[in-house]
């Protein structure tokens, strides 16, 4: 199976805090790999890093074999390197669809030139975005919030409406910082069938959670990460097995 | 009448600014002082092309726009490079600076002014000509601000107030972006300087000082920032004030600091009871292609 991305001795520090020690990681096409570990284990810095929002002291991060540190966090997204924000940031005063809309890459009618002097051909390039817009909505069973404001929507709604919002960029590697939590009922199985639908089309997903039994149903394989190291890698099942990882997971 | 001719160009040209300044300030969201500025130096460049270079009027009109946009990219852009709120302190010193400059150049009439500006259409059709033409740029330049805000451009722009990292993650870069708005917004302030200049025919550097920039704020603030018509209002009503107060024939000595008293003393009380001023922005983007916006519908 190719590798769609690539990290190589990635090392971090924040005034003698380690958040990233040699770290070594390849995630491959049409693999969901979970990537579980305490608070504190560096899980979140670790997409910073590899998303370029943060620069590691060393280290290198390539996608599909091209190397991306000379790139910053918005032209990463742009090669297909996609993320996801524990926090969700949604575009609060942007009703859902439009929310998705601004997600889609080379949107003329958002260069100040086309919009001063080329309207005609924005008309069709629209139209592509809003169906490709209502239906992402519609696989996610958000079709009926399509032109509610995000912030009157419950927060599992939300947390779909930003993994939806990357979707409109046809990312090769995505990553999701925390998709489940907060996610109950409905959205909870709209989130997982959404997240294997994507994996299935050939993009490699990983997912930084706590939700265990989400890890376990979803991923194809587990990473697990303390204090700044990747300790082990392996099925979800083996890794949640092993009583040194659990006493790590849990404390003394 | 050709008083009052003055005073409809003065508050055509300061609705311009007004709106230009929305542009920046409430839809860019990028704080900067430096609009007097730009509209000297579209005041100037078009001047000195005209008088001294010999170019055609409407061609250093068109010149003087660009110099106001030149410049501003040139200013923005190694701020914005850094983050933001560079923007503000950069053009503090670009509006000092730019001025001391003005003032100590020979060929810009230094302190003393530049004058002998040469007329644009008055000769020929008389003033009321020149009346229509302001009046026309400032109903563009409204138009041209509210399509804008309501394009896909505009919703972009209100993604990327909202949340910049957010808007680096759909793969945007913020920074072009504020450079264009602040481009456009400065350009529409050069043009409003050459639109003055060629009807005054007299331009001095105590014209763009730093109060003009706070009168052209609070005219925003006043007005309701985010809004078509909020600028509008704004510029009406604070051009209005000090001419009516010139009815109460005070001594200048009194007059200039009541007008100070008075802009100041507005923006604070609409900063404490209707911040959103007095035209209120709908807190949600509403495009002209918006579902909601044609069928009206609540959300």
């Amino acid at each position: 199976m190719a590798n769609v991305l690539e990290v190589r001795g990635l090392n971090k520090s924040f005034d003698g805090i380690v958040v990233a020690r040699d770290i070594d990681l390849t995630l491959q096409s049409g693999r969901i790999v979970g990537l579980i570990g305490p608070n504190g284990a560096g899980k979140t810095s670790l997409f910073n890093l590899i998303s370029g929002v943060v620069k590691p002291d060393s280290g290198t991060v390539l996608l599909e074999d091209a190397p991306l540190d000379e790139l910053k966090f918005h032209e990463r997204v742009r090669r297909g390197l996609s993320r996801t924000w524990q926090h969700i940031r949604l575009f609060p005063s942007l009703p859902v669809l439009d929310n998705l809309l601004v997600g889609t890459h080379d949107y003329p009618g958002e260069r100040l030139v086309n919009v001063l002097f080329g309207r005609g051909r924005l008309q069709e390039h629209d139209k592509i975005a809003r169906e490709k817009a209502t239906d992402i909505l519609g696989r996610m069973g958000l079709a009926r919030v399509a032109d509610a404001l995000v912030s009157d929507l419950p927060y599992g709604q939300q947390k779909l409406v930003g993994v939806a919002r990357t979707l409109m960029g046809d990312a090769k590697c995505l990553l999701l910082d925390e998709p489940m939590a907060g996610v109950e009922g409905q959205s909870y199985a709209a989130m997982q069938r959404v997240v294997r639908e994507v994996a299935d089309r050939g993009v490699s997903v990983c997912v930084v959670e706590h939700n265990v039994a989400f890890i376990r149903d979803l991923c194809d394989e587990g990473v697990f990460m303390f204090s700044g190291t990747i300790m082990a890698r392996g099925s979800v099942a083996d890794l949640t097995r092993d009583p040194q990882l659990t006493e790590l997971y849990f404390g003394h | 009448m050709e008083y009052l001719y003055g005073i409809v160009i003065i508050v055509g040209l300061y609705v311009v600014l007004a709106t230009s300044f929305n542009l920046i300030i409430g839809y860019g969201g990028l704080v900067s002082i430096a609009h007097p500025v730009f509209f000297a130096l579209g005041a100037y460049a078009s001047a000195l092309l005209s008088r001294d270079v010999g170019i055609p009027v409407l061609l250093a009109m068109i010149a003087g726009m660009l110099v106001a946009v030149v410049a501003s990219i040139a200013m923005a852009l190694p701020s914005l490079r850094v983050s933001g709120d560079y923007l503000l302190i950069a053009s503090i010193g670009f509006q000092l600076g730019v001025l001391e400059v003005i003032k100590n150049l020979r060929f810009t009439g230094g302190p003393g002014g530049f004058t002998n500006i040469p007329p644009f259409l008055i000769r020929d059709f008389g003033r009321e000509s020149y009346v229509v033409l302001v009046l026309a740029v400032t109903l563009a330049v409204i138009l041209l601000v509210r399509w804008i805000a309501r394009s896909d451009y505009g919703r972009a722009m209100s993604a990327m107030r909202d949340d910049e990292l957010a808007f680096a993650s759909v793969g945007r870069d913020a920074m072009w972006m504020k450079i264009a708005i602040f481009g456009l917004g400065s350009g529409l302030a050069g043009l409003a300087g050459a639109l003055y200049a060629h009807y005054f025919r007299f331009i001095a550097p105590e014209q763009f000082e730093i109060l003009q920039s706070a009168a052209i704020l609070t005219m925003v603030v006043v007005g309701g920032l985010r809004t078509t018509w909020g600028p509008v209002v704004g510029a009406l009503l604070l051009q209005a004030l000090p001419q009516a107060l010139t009815f109460l024939q005070l001594p200048p000595s009194v007059l200039g600091p009541i007008q100070g008293l008075l802009f100041t003393g507005l923006v604070l009380v609409f900063m404490f009871f209707r911040p959103q001023g007095l035209v209120a922005a709908e807190d949600v983007w509403r495009g002209a292609s918006s579902r909601v916006r044609k069928t009206g519908e609540a959300t």
